[in-house]
């Protein structure tokens, strides 16, 4: 199970307010702490238009990753042409070493499912979807129970609140590949079809789960949801970087003492969040920090001070991608780590376009290359080079974010990369280099 | 396994949402919109995707995974553009044109992305287009093209598929060194094919027509209609001949001057008659121009008789400077000016005449140069009867240009010494030859050329004495004819005529220069590609375009890509090489006529038949190619580098050579061949084969790096529900899946076993079961079916997608063409005026609802 990690008693906690709670589906303790509140304020109080209103007042954006304001995804799903809408919470982990939605959807899945009714509710939705992740028994055992319970209690269902609205939310399984983090291939999922991305726009909110308008949040997003409809939006927009404000939730994990998840404000900076993980491991110092999973940049110890958020970390060559923050020591070597992350997201590649699937695959190779110490003399450039292309050229999200840790390598480490290269040697030990490419060469 | 959500079945959520899913098609009715593309304010329609109305407005943007009958899929990133205003550029293919839009298709920055696309497809790409053979040919001449037309005996065809890269078989059949043969495939298996005597025998074959039968020889292209422009070639050799030769075919009007009294050139002045037969061969070949309108202006000199400002003045639009190299070089060493030093090219010119060069019967004699000059001087001096022929080369044999000749000629009674350079000729009082001095050479380091250059070894001199010493080291161009009158023009510092290798342009408007006269002395295939090129930057020049934007055009005709990698064969077949038969030396030594004996007319057809056909069959079709060529991402290098052998390097070498995949060839099914090593992973195959044809036989398996599009779990397409439409082969852009051949047959259609699928209809990529009155008929009968089909269609939203679309169009196409549509002939989702827009009081008009239109035509 995962730890949450401790936070300062100032920082505000809204997503994980009720964690540890003996019986997450308990709908009458959860109704006691302020569950259904924000349904029932939107229903009663502002109705669609006036809930978007003030979910755009608050500054709520897209926890997935991406950053885009939830508000601006409703109202176009909401303006969109057409009869039917849906509203899809994507609960599909993707980065397999996180596991701060699974922990949302398993601690708190009154909150998710508070989330996507509100949003259905806004956008004029009848049929909702949770699509988790196949592997999340627990989290869709408790969502399940949790719908069940909250459909019984009149919370969401037919007629919500006497409000003629029907908002029917249903827990759906999937199962696929890494690629199904990405929203359109999430859509594509869930109507059976072959799992790759889609050119956008058209974005699903104009054209998404069968060609319908649809509205497509992070679990994490919508838990915040029901929080800032029942409180208000000043509250939360007053809560972290005002450019983007609120909290989310990250992992910490890696080299250091208790690696665990944490409700941190947004624009929180690095080194807070990292030191909320106690001490390195002994006796080791921090050499690097991986932001934003297996697509993350690599970040160096005076990168620290970037805060918690989308631009900042975009402009350092990270991202909030999953959440994740990956601590390494002296011990490891960042051009085998960049490798390997590489290597992954080009083996996780849906393989539709030809930047993706060949590219990402010799981004990968020519960490290898270093690695093994047969690097060519072009390489660093042809790094620089090829990902700029990949990034330019990009259909999805995924293509784009693979190229950030070797791109952060070259940024960030280039003495360390330039001993594999220039000496095959690596300076922790991990690689073992055998080739001897003549000093001076590669440049 | 995901759970797939069924989907709902109310018929008002269906028919709005067939109605609202984009279509690939033109929505006529749709307002139009304005944008401006590369500078250009274009118009299209609201709905249209940028690329659709780039490509209704004539503006090419590269695609390879675009298909046209569907929407735009986004796989292959080639159509990206820039759109004013965003931080990436989007891709064409799928984003929708808006008014006012400012759109480049052409900045350094797409086309940097782009060629890198085609270089990631090129490292993971298995395979090569061009056969060694044609790729190493300096004219690229369809090789596996003319080998297999002459298997069929079809010799015609066979000269005419030859002429469409050299105009003249026969004297290149006899001529050209073949530098084909030396990378023929067929030689991992026995011995390479006899390519030259190949189309030697096609060419006489056709020669022998127009002798016998008065037929005339067959030309290449359609003869385009006059142009009335005028063209003036300067030299009727080989190059000057070529570009000749394709000008006519362009429409142009040419007339061709000659120093020489006959035309030919160095083919008629520099080569012996033993191996090229005047009368017979060259006269004859070259009747080819004069057939087709060319005119011959034979005994005038350029720089003596007329100027370039003379010709311009004659009203001729464009002038072609093809004069060769007719200027020996001088071997720099004392005593050259000796009587009885002789230039090479003088001699030959008299002998080849037919005359005997006076006093040279019974003198020793020296040949100093090692190129096809020296062996015609060596090999004609023992014909004139000389006492001693000695041939002198100061590198190895194996270095030597004429190496393939040396045996013949010593069989002939040459002597031939090699690696000895001259160091000074010796003379009597008179100043008459008594010998040459030379000097052992030994080799040293590789020069430019890749051959080890000679350097002397010191206190190694000797003495060859001999009567006449024959220069054949090398010709340059004679550019005397500078100055007065020719102004504009310039030498290179090679002494050469400068001119653009690919626009052929010398400094003077409307004079262009090809051949020896820019390259220096060069082989006959060499000088005719050179000449073919400049015909095509001549008509490009006659017809106003731009030269700058030829240099595109010209790299896609001229294509040197080095694309080969050459997988051994492992065929057991064992078939020697069929040689003509010669005449023995002793006879062949004392004659003039031709010593080596035709194949008989079974003897050509089984070494044709031999050709393993290695090319890629897409070749011509393939839409990577084209590209690779236009974004110059295929290695190719505009000057070839003839001395280069083609044939080391592999299509997949670039910068991001690594890993590849290499897949094996499925040839089970009767109509479509399978290569998945060409695979380019587009995905056209998988998306028209499930959306247009409805069987889904293909689709990306597996994931990453590995994914590939092919059948599941790559099984035969016979076991798939494989309908042989060949439509997957007509959408494929590379050669990754092809049309298999066969033999055309006549089919017949059971119309009582008809279920009125319609796949047929969609398969049919010619449109060819539109217009029969069977499927209006069959069509008309639809308005029963049609309540069940929609049932159907409730169960595959593909399917149903298609039928709808396919009923839209044909309803749009009907109103547009004027065709009334009855309203109960369409579905009941299509929007009401469709139906009555075309209803325009024809309805009663022919039986059940047949449309009085073009479909009545038939009836």
């Amino acid at each position: 199970m995962t730890t949450l990690l401790a936070t300062p008693s100032t920082w505000p906690r809204i997503l994980t307010a009720g964690f540890g709670a003996t019986d997450p589906t308990d709908l009458d303790a959860a109704v006691a702490a302020g569950a259904f509140e924000g349904l029932t304020r939107a229903v009663r109080t502002h109705g669609p238009t006036g809930t978007i209103a003030l979910l755009r007042a608050s500054g709520l954006r897209g926890r997935g990753g991406g950053g885009f304001p939830t508000a601006d995804k409703w109202d176009a799903c909401a303006m969109a042409q057409g009869a039917v809408r849906h509203v899809v919470a994507n609960g599909y982990e993707s980065d397999p070493a996180t596991h701060i939605a699974r922990g949302l959807m398993e601690e708190r899945p009154y909150a998710v499912v508070e989330g996507v009714a509100i949003a259905a509710f806004a956008v004029g939705a009848t049929e909702s979807y949770i699509a988790v992740r196949a592997e999340y028994g627990e989290a869709i055992r408790r969502l399940e129970a949790a719908v069940a319970r909250a459909e019984a209690a009149g919370h969401i269902g037919a007629n919500v609140l006497g409000s003629g609205r029907d908002i029917f939310v249903s827990v759906r399984p999937v199962r696929g590949a890494y690629m199904l983090g990405e929203e359109t291939v999430l859509l594509k999922a869930l109507e059976g079809k072959r799992g790759q991305p889609e050119q956008r726009p058209p974005y699903p909110s104009e054209r998404g789960l069968w060609g319908r308008p649809t509205v497509v949040n992070d679990v994490v997003t919508l838990g915040a949801v029901g929080w800032i409809v029942a409180n208000s939006a000043d509250a939360y927009a007053a809560i972290g970087d005002p450019e983007a404000p609120g909290t989310t939730l990250v992992q910490v994990a890696g080299a250091i003492e208790e690696p665990g998840i944490a409700e941190v404000p947004t624009g929180t900076r690095l080194r807070e969040i990292v030191d909320l993980a106690g001490q390195m491991a002994s006796g080791h110092r921090l050499k690097a920090v991986v932001v934003g999973g297996p697509t993350g940049g690599i970040l160096p110890p005076r990168e620290l001070d970037t805060p918690y958020g989308y631009a900042a970390l975009r402009e350092v060559g990270a991202h909030v991608g999953s959440g994740s923050i990956l601590v390494a020591d002296e011990r490891a070597c960042v051009v085998d780590l960049a490798t390997l992350l590489t290597r992954y997201c080009a083996d996780e590649a849906c393989g539709k376009t030809i930047p993706c699937r060949i590219g990402l695959r010799r981004l990968a190779e020519i960490g290898q290359r270093a690695a093994s110490g047969h690097a060519r003399p072009t390489d660093p450039a042809l790094l620089a080079d090829l990902s700029a292309d990949i990034v330019a050229s990009a259909l999805c999200a995924h293509e784009r974010a693979a190229t950030n840790p070797l791109t952060s390598v070259l940024r960030y480490f280039r003495p360390e990369l330039d001993e594999h290269l220039l000496r095959s040697a690596c300076p922790a030990g991990v690689c073992h280099p055998i080739g001897v490419t003549p000093a001076g060469t590669a440049t | 396994m995901t759970d797939v959500i069924t989907r709902p079945t109310d018929a008002d959520a269906l028919a709005e949402r067939l109605l609202t899913t984009q279509s690939p098609q033109r929505p006529l009715s749709a307002p139009a919109i304005r944008l401006e593309v590369d500078g250009r304010v274009i118009e299209g329609r609201e709905g249209q995707t940028i690329l659709e109305v780039c490509r209704d407005n004539g503006i090419e943007v590269p695609t390879l995974c675009y298909e046209p009958k569907l929407p735009g899929f986004g796989a292959c990133r080639m159509c990206v553009v820039d759109v004013e205003g965003e931080e990436n550029p989007p891709i064409s293919c799928s984003r929708a044109a808006e008014e006012g839009m400012k759109v480049q298709t052409q900045t350094e920055e797409l086309r940097r992305i782009r060629a890198t696309n085609l270089e990631l497809i090129f490292s993971d790409h298995n395979a090569y287009c061009l056969p060694p053979c044609q790729n190493k040919c300096p004219s690229h001449i369809d090789i596996p093209g003319f080998l297999k037309a002459n298997a069929e005996g079809e010799w015609r065809e066979s000269a005419r598929v030859f002429k469409r890269t050299i105009p003249f078989p026969s004297i290149l059949g006899r001529v050209c060194p073949a530098p084909c043969e030396t990378h023929c495939r067929r030689d991992e298996v026995d011995e390479a094919i006899a390519i030259r005597d190949s189309h030697r025998y096609a060419g006489d074959q056709v020669l022998r027509q127009m002798a016998d039968e008065g037929i005339d020889p067959p030309v290449p292209f359609d003869v385009q209609p006059a142009t009335g422009k005028r063209v003036a070639v300067i030299g009727s050799g080989p190059a000057g001949a070529s570009a000749a030769y394709y000008l006519l075919i362009a429409g142009h009007d040419v007339t061709i001057f000659d120093k020489d009294e006959k035309p030919g050139g160095m083919l008629r002045y520099g080569i012996p008659e033993y191996r090229l037969p005047k009368e017979s061969v060259l006269d004859r070949e070259y009747e080819s121009i004069t057939r087709l309108g060319g005119r011959f202006e034979c005994g005038r000199e350029f720089g003596k008789d007329f100027t370039l400002d003379d010709l311009q003045n004659q009203g001729f639009d464009a002038v072609l400077i093809a004069i060769g190299c007719y200027d020996t070089n001088k071997l720099g060493i004392p005593g050259e000016d000796a009587d009885g030093v002789i230039d090479g090219l003088e001699y030959l010119k008299i002998a080849t005449l037919g005359l005997e060069y006076p006093g040279h019967r019974g003198t020793r004699v020296v040949v100093v140069g090692g190129g096809f000059t020296a062996m015609d001087c060596s090999r004609t001096s023992v014909r004139q009867g000389c006492a001693e022929t000695t041939l002198v080369y100061r590198r190895d044999m194996k270095d030597m240009p004429a190496a393939s000749e040396v045996h013949e000629a010593i069989e002939e009674g040459v002597t031939a010494i090699f690696q000895a350079g001259p160091t000074r000729v010796l003379a009597d009082e008179a100043n008459t030859v008594t010998g040459v001095e030379f000097i052992r050479m030994q080799l040293g380091a590789p020069d430019a050329s890749g051959r080890r250059r000679p350097e002397p070894a010191a206190g190694t001199e000797f003495v060859i004495p001999c009567d006449r010493v024959l220069l054949a080291i090398g010709q340059g161009p004679d550019l005397r004819w500078m100055g007065a009158g020719n102004e504009g023009t310039a030498a290179t510092k090679q002494r050469r005529l400068a001119v653009d290798a690919v626009t052929f342009e010398t400094g003077r408007p409307g004079v262009f220069g090809t051949g020896d006269v820019r390259m220096g002395a060069q082989t006959v295939v060499q000088a005719i590609a050179d000449g073919r090129r400049a015909s095509y930057a001549i008509d490009a020049y006659l017809h106003g375009m731009d030269l700058g934007a030829l240099r595109t055009r010209q790299t896609l005709a001229e294509p040197q890509p080095e694309f080969l990698s050459i997988v051994p064969f492992t065929s057991e077949v064992k078939e020697p090489r069929i040689r003509m038969r010669a005449m023995p030396a002793e006879e062949r030594n004392a004659s003039y006529i031709e010593y080596e004996h035709p194949y008989t007319v079974a003897e050509a057809i089984a070494e044709s038949t031999r050709c393993l056909q290695c090319t890629c069959e897409a070749i011509g079709f393939c839409d990577l190619r084209r590209l690779g060529i236009e974004y110059g991402t295929t290695l190719q290098t505009l000057e070839p580098q003839h001395d280069r052998g083609a044939g080391y390097r592999s299509v997949t070498e670039n910068r991001f050579t690594g890993l590849n995949h290499d897949y094996v060839r499925d040839d089970s099914h009767a109509f479509i061949l399978r290569e998945p090593s060409r695979c380019i992973d587009c995905g056209r195959c998988a998306n028209v084969c499930a959306e247009v044809v409805g069987a889904a036989c293909y689709d990306f398996m597996r994931i990453g790096f590995d994914t590939l599009v092919t059948t599941p779990l790559d099984m035969s397409l016979n076991d798939t529900p494989c309908v042989s439409c060949g439509r997957c082969a007509e959408t494929c852009p590379t050669g990754a899946l092809m049309p298999k051949p066969r033999i055309l047959q006549k089919y017949d259609v059971d119309e009582s076993r008809c279920i009125l699928c319609g796949i047929c209809v969609d398969a049919c990529p010619y449109d060819a079961l539109r217009c029969g009155p069977d499927f209006e008929l069959a069509h008309t009968s639809r308005v029963e079916p049609m309540i069940d089909l929609m049932a159907i269609a409730a169960l595959d939203r593909d399917t149903e997608m298609t039928y709808v679309r396919r009923e839209r169009d044909w309803a749009e196409r009907a109103v547009a063409e004027g065709r009334p549509v009855r309203p109960d002939r369409l579905l009941p989702v299509l929007p009401a005026g469709l139906a009555t827009a075309g209803g325009n009081g024809h309805n009663g008009h022919g039986d059940g609802g047949v449309p009085a239109g073009g479909g009545s035509a038939a009836h």
